[in-house]
């Protein structure tokens, strides 16, 4: 294979990148290249040695690890070419790839398509503005998660733990497990971020106490950390006076969001979402540049693996369908809103012609709500929350029901019955 | 003499607080706050029976690889997860190892294997671009 014959491109090796490019293969594109700049495929997989992986798409109970290593077999058996240690620091309007690697130094290339599969990295400490001295045992939970389950070294004895996302309770249990004492877990908001699987098997199993609408005011300590000031927070989420209480610790862990990396996406001219930091796409995941398609993390920040692999299978077919075609695809004509309750919707705009699946975020939890999209379709939903994403299928049948030349389609997620 | 037991079920996100009354017997006399029937088959599962999978790495004798990743090949009574990690505290292994090589056969005797969830030195090696 020639670079010159390329026909999808895919730009990361995580559960997304796999998925893509194993999909694109076997939608019918000949040449397929994976690109990773770490020196293996898999991606974050390696590090999740914890289980909840792939109950839904291999309905199996599976480890981080062994979900990579499915998609790793199928990666070689269908033959797409991976590029390792190769970092893509370039990429244009018109689908020019700049890379390097140690080998060939600079390489540069123009597939027929490409697939955005960068994944997302963790909200840092300057994201958050807690003042206090610049003591090292600050870092996020990722990191940790590096440090115990790869490199073998546990960070800290006394830990708190900012954020009560899925990777920060995950750890809490890890760490707790390796002889750590977990102080705190603490959460600005009244609810907890991550799973409710998490909140049970993570922090109640091992009475790992969890401070809701608290957050950390203050750092001490000059080489490492000493302690922790914790405050209850206002409805506007400000401290409250009166009513800090200071914890022993030696390493404070950051649990609080993820952002989809998308300097890539920026650099080649793709318009974002404001609301996901992902890339506006249409319903095969098309980006607003022709040709280049996003899937996984890299588009909204998922909470579970398979949603990635499915998500990013479809814009892998894409890719693979654009690439053999040679045609540019129109964007969707329809634009998805977010109305009453809803965060935001992915993909943000669908031609109606097809089968569709809307995925989408809740700003507040909510019970017995009905979403109701525009004025086709309604579902009853139990209980939706912030940090569980929300699946609404839409089939071709019922977008049917749409009047010609709709423009806009606006979801709602209402409180049933009164109001 | 009724005993209460709380439990949140996670069967959905609504995360319910369930009340199990269980009276002097140790019988289960009812349930409270649960909104659906999923949240009985859950109490009593975790009244009864509450396990776990455990998953944690052990030290290799590789230097690349410090740690293969493991888990249990079936859950575990949550209350032997931590006496379990002082079992695994103590093993090392040595490559190759595939995913699915039991570790320790038949931990603290409940029957549950601790199986590799990584392979040791197989990992995908860089064939450099061959354009
Ligand atoms: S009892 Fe039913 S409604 Fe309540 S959390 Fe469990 S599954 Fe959900």
């Amino acid at each position: 294979m020639k670079l010159q014959d390329v026909d999808v491109a895919v730009i990361g090796a995580g559960p997304a990148g796999m998925a893509a490019a194993i999909k694109a293969k076997e939608a019918g594109a000949e040449n397929v290249v994976i690109m990773e700049r770490a020196e293996e495929l898999g991606g974050l997989l390696h590090q999740c040695v914890h289980n909840g992986f792939g109950l839904l798409y291999f309905n199996q109970d599976l480890t981080g690890p062994e979900y990579g290593h499915r998609f790793i077999e199928k990666v070689m058996d269908t033959g797409v070419k991976p590029l390792l240690e190769t970092m893509v620091v370039r990429l244009t309007e018109d689908r020019q790839i700049g890379a390097v690697n140690i080998r060939e130094g600079y390489i540069t290339f123009k597939p027929k398509s490409i697939v955005l599969a960068m994944g997302c990295r963790e909200r840092s400490r300057g994201a958050l503005n807690i003042p206090g001295t610049r003591p090292a045992g600050v870092l996020t939970a990722g990191t940790a998660q590096r440090y115990v389950n790869v490199e073998g070294f546990v960070p800290g004895k006394k830990i708190v733990i900012l954020g009560s996302g899925d990777i920060g309770m995950i750890m809490a249990r890890r760490l707790t497990l390796e002889g750590a004492h977990v102080e705190a877990v603490v959460e600005i908001l009244p609810y907890i971020g991550g799973l409710i699987r998490n909140e049970v098997q993570c922090l109640h199993d091992f009475e790992i106490p969890l401070f809701l609408e608290h957050t950390v005011t203050r750092i001490h300590g000059e080489e490492r950390v000493r302690a922790v000031t914790i405050a209850k927070v206002d409805g506007r989420r400000n401290p409250i006076a009166g009513t800090e209480r200071t914890i022993a610790c030696d390493t404070l862990l950051l649990s609080v969001g993820l952002i989809p990396e998308n300097e890539l996406s920026v650099m080649a001219g793709i318009r974002l979402d404001p609301v996901t930091g992902g890339a506006l796409v249409d319903e095969m995941r098309q980006t607003t540049v022709s040709g280049v398609f996003a899937g996984g993390n890299v588009l909204h920040v998922h909470d579970l693996v398979d949603n990635v692999s499915w998500e990013s299978e479809l814009a892998g077919e894409s890719a693979a369908k654009f690439a053999l075609e040679e045609k540019p695809q129109k964007q969707g004509e329809i634009s998805i809103k977010a109305g009453t309750n809803i965060r935001y919707i992915v993909p943000q705009t669908i031609s109606g012609q097809r089968d569709v699946t809307l995925y989408m975020r809740v700003t507040e939890p909510e019970e017995m709500v009905r979403i109701k999209v525009g004025d086709i379709m309604t579902k009853g939903i139990r209980a939706v929350k912030p940090s569980e994403m929300l699946k609404i299928e839409l089939p071709a049948e019922t977008l049917k029901k749409l009047k010609d030349g709709t423009k806009e389609i606006i979801v709602d997620c209402e409180k049933r019955g009164g109001k | 003499m009724a005993l209460e037991n709380m439990f949140i079920c996670i069967g959905c996100p609504l995360g319910c607080e369930v009340t199990l009354t269980i009276n002097n017997k140790g019988d289960v006399v009812g349930f409270a706050n649960n909104k659906c029937k999923e949240g009985e088959k859950y109490v009593l599962e975790e009244y009864r029976n509450p396990v776990r999978t455990l998953t944690a790495t052990v030290l290799t004798q590789s230097s690349s690889q410090p740690l293969l990743a493991v888990r249990t090949n079936k859950p575990i009574l949550k209350t032997i997860l931590v006496q379990s990690m002082t079992i695994l505290a103590r093993t090392r292994v040595k490559a190759p190892v595939k995913m699915g090589d039991v570790i320790v056969p038949n931990l603290l005797d409940t029957g549950a294997d601790v199986v590799a969830s990584s392979n040791l030195s197989s990992w995908t090696k860089n064939e450099g671009v061959v354009f």
